[in-house]
């Protein structure tokens, strides 16, 4: 599961109204390195909740990002780097992902999360 | 925490062939030369590192930890008739290696639909199956979901970005997607509450302007030949296949030409005349009913040099959701359709107000539609 992915996914028991972002523990992170894509790259910044993104990375061991950003900083060749590098390149491929307000965990075994819910929390 | 690094060189399928992994695991570093993430498999203790090539990942029933630590099983959807769960859920977890390996071809009109997306879009497939779909467009990023592990393991070995879940209850953010695919899926859904589910989250998880195509089987038949090797469900077999509670379909006519009771003989004639017309107006009825009939069970013949390799097969003989057909040389599973009449499709979208229809059409045997969000 790469980080594009945690940024769009959502707890969605009955009844959360906070389920994003789901908090990682990570087991196992994996890197693959895959060609950059400026265009996307400044698409995707639009869309990505940037705080939650920082948080993720920074849990997959990954500390080379601001805590803050603006489209500004797209015009950075270092910035789009460590972007790129975190958003595509950064696999989990073992943990979980936590609720963040009813603490459910969704496991992600061989870099597949399952967020399939339990027969109460439809 | 294990953290690996692996180089490749594409967006979003990375080469496979003659790859290295480095592993660094508590300050001792392996390196290695591999053909395939998958063959890769880390053990960890204060010790040692042990890699074990060539074993093969298994996502079986998927398990999950709730927050009081008990291991729960996360296959069963309270929303999920046991229609579904029999007849769709475990046949295409069964079948899936088969399955996959006959999921090739790519639809013009679905290829053309992800061609026409702008550079650089997010394009999410609910219910991607094998992911044939999946990186079909390379200027754009998918991601993928089925709530078959077996399907979505064998995406996750193309290197696809997948994850499994239920199209009904999308754990997707409002708004992210550019634009969203769900090709054959809604006639599994065995509701029409749940096949209107199924369309407003695919609505609700694009952007406002987004696209949503969604394509499903018409009861008009191409190949009319194909219907007669359906089983159209009823009442009967709802009952004793599915049992009681489960949603009743559009059942044809119960009585059958040869159950009408005859009529005494008489030499009247009119009451001859009145007798033919019920056999007549009862023949029709049952055309008519053919005609009507939407709910079907579609065999899957998996043959038995593939069932044997999974116990599932022998489980579902046993559970009797499967039968042998020895002439065949195959197990044959069912799956449950709701296959649609025409302009059903676009009725599932008239409450739902935040998109329009851009485009319906009829293609390969399959009522397809195409909806942009407005709001």
């Amino acid at each position: 599961m790469r980080l594009i992915t945690h940024n769009m996914l959502s707890s969605n028991i009955k009844g959360v109204v906070n389920g994003f972002p789901l908090r990682i523990e990570a087991e196992k992170v994996v890197e693959k390195t895959v060609e950059m894509n400026g265009e996307f790259l400044k698409k995707m910044f639009e869309k990505i909740d940037w705080k939650a993104f920082v948080d993720a990375s920074r849990a997959m061991g990954y500390t080379e990002l601001p805590e803050e950003a603006d489209s500004s900083m797209l015009d950075s060749d270092e910035f789009l780097n460590r972007f790129h590098h975190a958003l595509l390149e950064l696999h989990l491929e073992e943990g979980v992902l936590v609720c963040p307000e009813t603490g459910r965990r969704f496991p992600v075994s061989k870099g597949i999360p399952n967020m399939l819910l339990h027969e109460d929390e439809v | 925490m294990i953290h690996s690094v692996l180089k490749a060189s594409r967006f979003q399928n990375p080469r496979r062939e003659a790859l290295v992994l480095t592993i660094a695991i508590s300050g001792c570093v392996c390196r290695l030369a591999f053909s395939s993430m998958k063959e890769i498999n880390c053990k960890v203790d204060s010790s040692s590192c042990t890699l074990a090539p060539n074993r093969e990942p298994c996502i079986t029933e998927s398990l999950s930890v709730s927050g009081n630590g008990t291991t729960t099983s996360s296959m069963s959807v309270k929303s999920t008739p046991e229609i579904e769960k029999k007849f769709v859920h475990h046949v295409y977890d069964a079948i899936a290696p088969h399955f996959s390996a006959t999921r090739f071809a790519k639809w013009p009109k679905v290829a053309a639909f992800l061609s026409s997306l702008p550079l650089g879009s997010l394009v999410l497939d609910a219910g991607c199956g094998n992911g044939k779909y999946l990186g079909l467009n390379q200027d754009c990023f998918f991601i993928g979901c089925d709530i078959s592990p077996s399907l979505i393991k064998i995406c996750s070995d193309r290197e696809h970005e997948v994850l499994v879940a239920d199209a009904v209850n999308l754990p997707y953010r409002t708004g992210f997607g550019d634009a969203a695919i769900s090709i054959a899926v809604l006639h599994h859904l065995s509701t029409e509450n749940r096949r209107r589910k199924a369309i407003e989250e695919l609505v609700r998880v694009v952007k406002k302007g987004g696209r949503v195509l969604i394509t499903v089987w018409a009861v008009e038949q191409e190949d009319s030949k194909l219907i007669t090797k359906w089983t159209p469900l009823n009442e009967k077999y709802v009952d004793e296949w599915v049992g009681p509670g489960s949603p009743h379909t559009r059942a044809p006519s119960s009585s059958s030409l040869e159950s009408i009771p005859e009529s005494e003989v008489s030499t009247s004639g009119e009451h001859m005349e009145v007798c033919h017309e019920a056999h007549a107006s009862r023949y029709l009825e049952e055309e008519k009913n053919i005609k009507n009939q939407q709910e079907y069970f579609v065999p899957w013949h998996l043959p038995y040099h593939r069932a044997e390799i999974s116990g599932a097969s022998a489980e579902a003989l046993a559970a009797g959701l499967a039968t042998k057909d020895d002439k065949k040389g195959a197990v044959v599973y069912n799956r449950y359709y709701h296959v649609f009449s025409e302009g059903e499709l676009e009725s599932l979208t008239t409450e739902i107000n935040n998109a329009i229809i851009v485009d319906q059409f009829f293609d390969k045997s399959n009522w397809c539609i195409i909806l942009e969000k407005t709001v």
